[in-house]
């Protein structure tokens, strides 16, 4: 019997090909479409799981909420790992990292050239022991205890040695002066780790954890890890660090305000710790210092959400046009059934059929998968691959065909078996008495999923174009900044002055601090010389050359920037940005005071002098970070900072600019690498992750069309067939073509009309929902709304008008003589 | 073989109540050829859809072989259909994707008959019918005859104990129309019961009893041996 039922299915596949062609490239459509989003799901989905240890490690983090800033952050201060691993023993192990940033890389010897490592990290000794990646040469437990010691990946051994053997006891040279040790070599860390680490840095010796505070809250560069023993119960662990993380931020408040937390969050002010499970990080955890940008739960679901559309929508393609041409079907139905099927088998024998069809599509899908792979994996920034020897990738392709084949066939196949004998086999359609209604519904789905998935695009791009339209208080076009200025050490200013000279150049200026993603530092300070808490703000600190404001377009409100001549007295001064005289509550900022601590906290020791700043001028509020936050309060200070020189320079002139700056650096600076960015680019990269949902939701709302408009167009077919004879005596009795194309399209375009009231509420109250992740965001307007029902009526129009009008031009005499 | 007592058929839609059958007392015995004859609505067609089980009666008793199945679920029906019943109809329905061949077979693949016997049964009827040539052609490229023989030769293949037939000659020519009545005449005279709805008196005559009906009521009852 299922031989029976595979040649007849074969059999009529090939007999109604256009039927076949829609199907299948329909449901292959929406099957590559889920199975390209689920390979990415179940990659978001495996961050950190490769670790054995991961249900066992936590990171504190910290929220703060203080001087009218509020942080929330994914690092802590140093003591909080030593403090935990002596106050409980359920605590096995703790490891810290520092991320200082990029350093110049070179082996020892002459004539070696630097190299700019991004990913490194100074961490603890027990960093294999949390993190227990395999150590290929070296001893993982004692090559982190020594000063001066690093472990490296076994990509960076061979970049930098040729061999993994080659690189144990060797020194390369860090920054162009500090000599470090190679004592590992690791394997290279899998790409589901939500950091990246070629270069592991002894902690041992690290001055800033020798000289850090005991107290805790008072200051936060290091992410810590801490391993649970096994067979901890983790919730009564979370109370007691809950309880312990209190105290010492109690112990703080006393030591710094002379008083209990208690007072300080009586005025709304607050720090708070928690600890955060190490596989929850790189989906749910989006603080500040991160150590790379994480993914998003949230775009994993509107992800998978859409997959799932996009899916559906073949697999109405499918019931629709199986219950439609199922006229065709009627007379099998009727004598299977007399000739003793029972209606289960039928249903068998349906669901079977849409199986085949389904394992088909999914072997197609698979090959467009394939096809289009480096481009996925290019937009959503993973490395993700065809699973081809992954055993769970060959049982998900079945378990889709199941599924697929299922949800596509079950409505059918009940349908069809439902067909009465009787009338079947004396010529009766019961196609044409049944599942218009249903199909009006899907269609009517069909479109509103398309349209809402057009209003999602065009708010997306609407949003990002306001983005990169927006004044943002400073200019960031034609502004080129060169990265690691600092190599040039002491040859910066000449440097600065041969750019200067350069008739391309207007300005220059060297700071590491940009309103573009660079170094950011934070202190509070305070309108009376204590520490108060209600007298404190707590403001970013950014330090720069007199040059800074011009260079980077900024606007004085009042008072003035820093003056070279007026050095050394504009030395203390500070210019603070609108905000942060708002917060101070300044009625006259210029001239005011602002104090702080003399030196840093030294052990236990708070100091009690305070430096006094003069505020000299107020720079008009400008957006420093992304639009998705507001703008907090900020101070310039005149000093040396010099991880860049950024330089605004006229346009048309960019390659022998380049050129030009790139031989005095090479001159100035041998053997150190050239790297730049335009600060336009470094802006737009705030917005990747956005430029990325636009792109994805621009594709598949161009497949959810496009695969809506194959099920119309089959519908349209069969419509149009079905209608044969009316259109005929129509015709006969005096309509024109016109009449009648508009006859059979209006049927179809009301469903996409009814498709937009439908999408356009739930598709605003959505992306309403979207943009309040931005402080500075757009209204939805009326226009998009007008504009997706546009192009759907347009694209739905076309579809269908075609087969009408085919319909509408066919002699009546033919139609009524087949009748 | 068939008994019925006060059995009735009443459609009903939203507003028309329309009674198919009313009351039908009818026996048929085995080895019996009985002919339905009545103008068009007359209920014919019910009482063949009725007796053949492919519709269910609104009232009265249908006894089939001594066991009631009137009252059967379609489940027990279609059983007590596949082993015992085999149809013949006026526009053929012979499944267009399958084969002459697959056609006639098909039957058996609801009555589970092994692999091998199939074959060798589906052959002997195209011998029989002499169509054994087109056993691989599919039903749009025979003629109206052949297609009939076909359906013909699979409602016999599972050696059925009642042939139901619904006018099967009425799309015939005479000479193929002749052939087919000819085919049925032989299997009743094998022993097969046949129960056959027509307008032609012609073809009524062959069988041995003539039951006329009018709205939905058996009127007449005449044996043909009396006519002839």
């Amino acid at each position: 019997m299922l031989y029976n039922y595979l040649k007849i299915t074969i059999r009529n596949l090939r007999k109604y090909k256009a039927f076949t062609l829609i199907n299948i490239a329909g449901l292959a459509i929406g099957v590559a479409c889920c199975m390209l989003i689920l390979l990415f799901v179940v990659y978001e989905l495996a961050y950190d799981k490769w670790n054995p240890n991961a249900d066992r490690i936590f990171r504190p983090v910290t929220e703060i909420q203080f001087g009218g800033s509020h942080f929330d952050l994914a690092v802590t201060g140093s003591p909080i790992g030593p403090d935990m691993k002596q106050q409980f023993p359920e605590v096995e192990a703790y490891c810290r990292f520092r991320q200082y940033g990029s350093y110049l890389v070179k082996r020892e010897g002459e004539d070696q050239q630097n190299i700019r490592e991004e990913d490194a990290l100074t961490v603890d000794s027990s960093f294999f022991q949390v993190f227990p990646v395999q150590v290929l040469e070296g001893d993982p437990r004692t090559c982190l205890t020594q000063p001066k010691s690093l472990a490296i990946s076994k990509s960076r051994a061979i970049k930098y040695f040729g061999a993994l053997q080659m690189a144990i006891g060797q020194t390369l040279i860090l920054d162009n002066k500090e000599n470090w040790v190679v004592r590992a070599v690791y394997e290279d860390l899998p790409p589901t780790t939500h950091f990246k680490a070629d270069l592991l840095l002894s902690m041992n010796g690290n001055e800033e954890v020798l000289n850090d505070t005991p107290l805790w809250a008072s200051s936060n560069n290091f992410q810590t890890y801490i391993l649970i023993r096994d067979g901890v119960n983790l919730k009564d662990f979370e109370k007691k660090f809950l309880a312990f993380s209190k105290e010492k931020v109690n112990e703080t408040a006393r030591r710094i305000f002379g008083q209990d937390i208690s007072m300080l969050e009586s005025t709304g002010q607050y720090v708070r710790y928690s600890l955060q499970p190490l596989t929850v990080i790189h989906l749910f955890s989006d603080k500040t210092a991160e150590l790379q940008p994480n993914g998003s739960i949230q775009h994993v679901w509107i992800f998978s959400a859409i997959a799932l559309f996009v899916l559906l929508i073949a697999c109405i393609n499918f019931m629709n046009l199986t219950t439609a041409r199922s006229a065709h079907r009627a007379r099998e139905i009727g004598v299977r059934k007399v000739l003793g099927s029972p209606r289960t088998a039928l249903i068998r024998q349906f669901l079977g059929e849409s199986i085949i069809l389904a394992t088909i599509a999914v072997g197609l899908a698979v090959c467009i998968a394939a096809l289009v792979m480096p481009w996925f994996a290019d937009i959503t920034v993973r490395p993700i691959t065809m699973p081809w020897g992954q055993p769970f990738f060959w049982l998900a392709l079945v378990a889709g065909i199941a599924i697929v084949g299922f949800l596509a066939g079950i409505y059918p196949a009940f349908f069809l078996s439902s067909f009465s004998p009787i009338h079947t086999l004396k010529g009766q359609s019961e196609g044409k008495r049944g599942g218009g209604r249903l199909r009006s519904v899907l269609v009517v789905f069909q479109f509103a999923t398309s349209i809402a998935l057009i209003i999602a695009t065009a708010v997306v791009y609407n949003q990002l174009n306001y983005i990169q339209q927006k004044k943002l208080g400073f200019q960031k076009d034609q502004v080129l900044i060169l990265e690691d200025a600092y190599a040039l050490g002491d040859a910066i200013s000449a440097f600065k002055h041969e750019a200067l000279q350069h008739p391309a150049v207007e300005t220059a200026t060297i700071s590491g601090y940009l309103p573009v993603p660079s170094n950011r530092s934070d202190q509070t300070f305070s309108k009376v010389r204590a520490f108060r808490e209600d007298q404190s703000v707590n403001m970013q600190r950014w330090v720069t050359d007199p040059d800074y404001i011009k260079t980077l377009g900024l606007e004085i409100v009042s008072g003035r920037y820093f003056d070279p001549e007026r050095f050394p007295s504009d030395s203390s001064a500070v210019v603070i940005n609108e905000t942060a005289a708002a917060l101070f509550g300044f009625s006259e900022p210029l001239g005011s005071k602002i104090y702080s601590p003399k030196g840093r906290i030294k052990g236990d020791q708070v100091p009690d002098d305070f430096e006094e700043h003069t505020v000299i001028g107020v720079v008009k509020d400008f957006h420093f970070s992304s639009l998705r936050d507001h703008i907090g309060p900020l101070s310039f200070w005149l000093g040396d900072s010099r991880s860049y020189i950024s330089i605004r320079y006229k346009a048309a002139e960019t390659q022998p600019l380049l050129a030009s700056l790139e031989n005095s650096w090479k001159r100035l600076a041998p053997g150190q690498p050239f790297a730049y960015r335009f600060m336009d680019d470094a802006f737009s990269k705030v917005y990747i992750s956005e430029q990325r949902i636009g792109k994805i939701a621009g594709i598949f709302a161009l497949l959810s069309v496009l695969v809506s408009c194959l099920g119309l167009f089959g519908l349209a077919i069969y419509t149009a067939e079905r209608r044969t004879k009316e259109i005929g005596i129509r015709k006969v009795l005096g309509a024109t073509t016109t009449g009648i194309v508009r006859l059979l399209s209006a049927e179809f375009l009301k469903l996409v009309l009814i498709a937009l009231v439908l999408a356009t509420p739930l598709a605003w109250l959505f992306m309403d929902r979207w943009l309040e992740n931005f402080a500075y965001r757009i209204e939805v307007g009326w226009w998009v709304f007008v504009l997706a029902g546009i192009i759907a009526l347009l694209v739905a129009f076309m579809t269908v008008g075609l087969q009408s009008i085919r319909a509408a031009l066919s002699n009546p005499v033919k139609a009524l003589r087949n009748e | 073989m068939i008994k019925t007592t006060n059995l009735s058929k009443v459609y009903r839609t939203e507003e028309v109540e329309t009674t198919a059958l009313n009351d039908v007392d009818l026996e048929i015995k085995e080895g019996e050829f009985v002919s339905v004859m009545g103008p068009s609505g007359c209920g014919k067609s019910t009482l063949l859809n009725v007796l053949g089980m492919i519709d269910s009666p609104s009232g009265g008793t249908y006894h089939f072989l001594g066991e009631e199945v009137g009252s059967l679920s379609e489940r027990k029906r279609s059983n007590v259909r596949k082993h015992n019943l085999g149809f013949v109809f006026q526009s053929f329905n012979l499944i267009d994707e399958l084969t002459v061949f697959e056609n006639i077979e098909l039957p058996m693949l609801y009555t589970k008959v092994p692999n091998s016997e199939r074959k060798a049964r589906v052959e002997e009827l195209l011998e029989g019918m002499n169509i054994m040539h087109r056993r691989n052609h599919f039903p749009q490229q025979l003629s109206g005859g052949q297609q009939q023989r076909v359906a013909v030769a699979r409602a016999i293949v599972n050696r059925p104990k009642l042939i139901l037939a619904d006018e099967p000659t009425g799309n015939l020519d005479s000479a193929n129309g002749d052939e087919v009545m000819k085919i049925l005449s032989q299997l009743n005279s094998e022993g097969t019961t046949i129960l056959m709805v027509t307008h032609s008196q012609y073809c009524a005559e062959f069988g041995n009893r003539i039951i006329r009906m009018l709205d939905g009521q058996v009127v007449t009852e005449n044996l043909v041996k009396q006519y002839l």
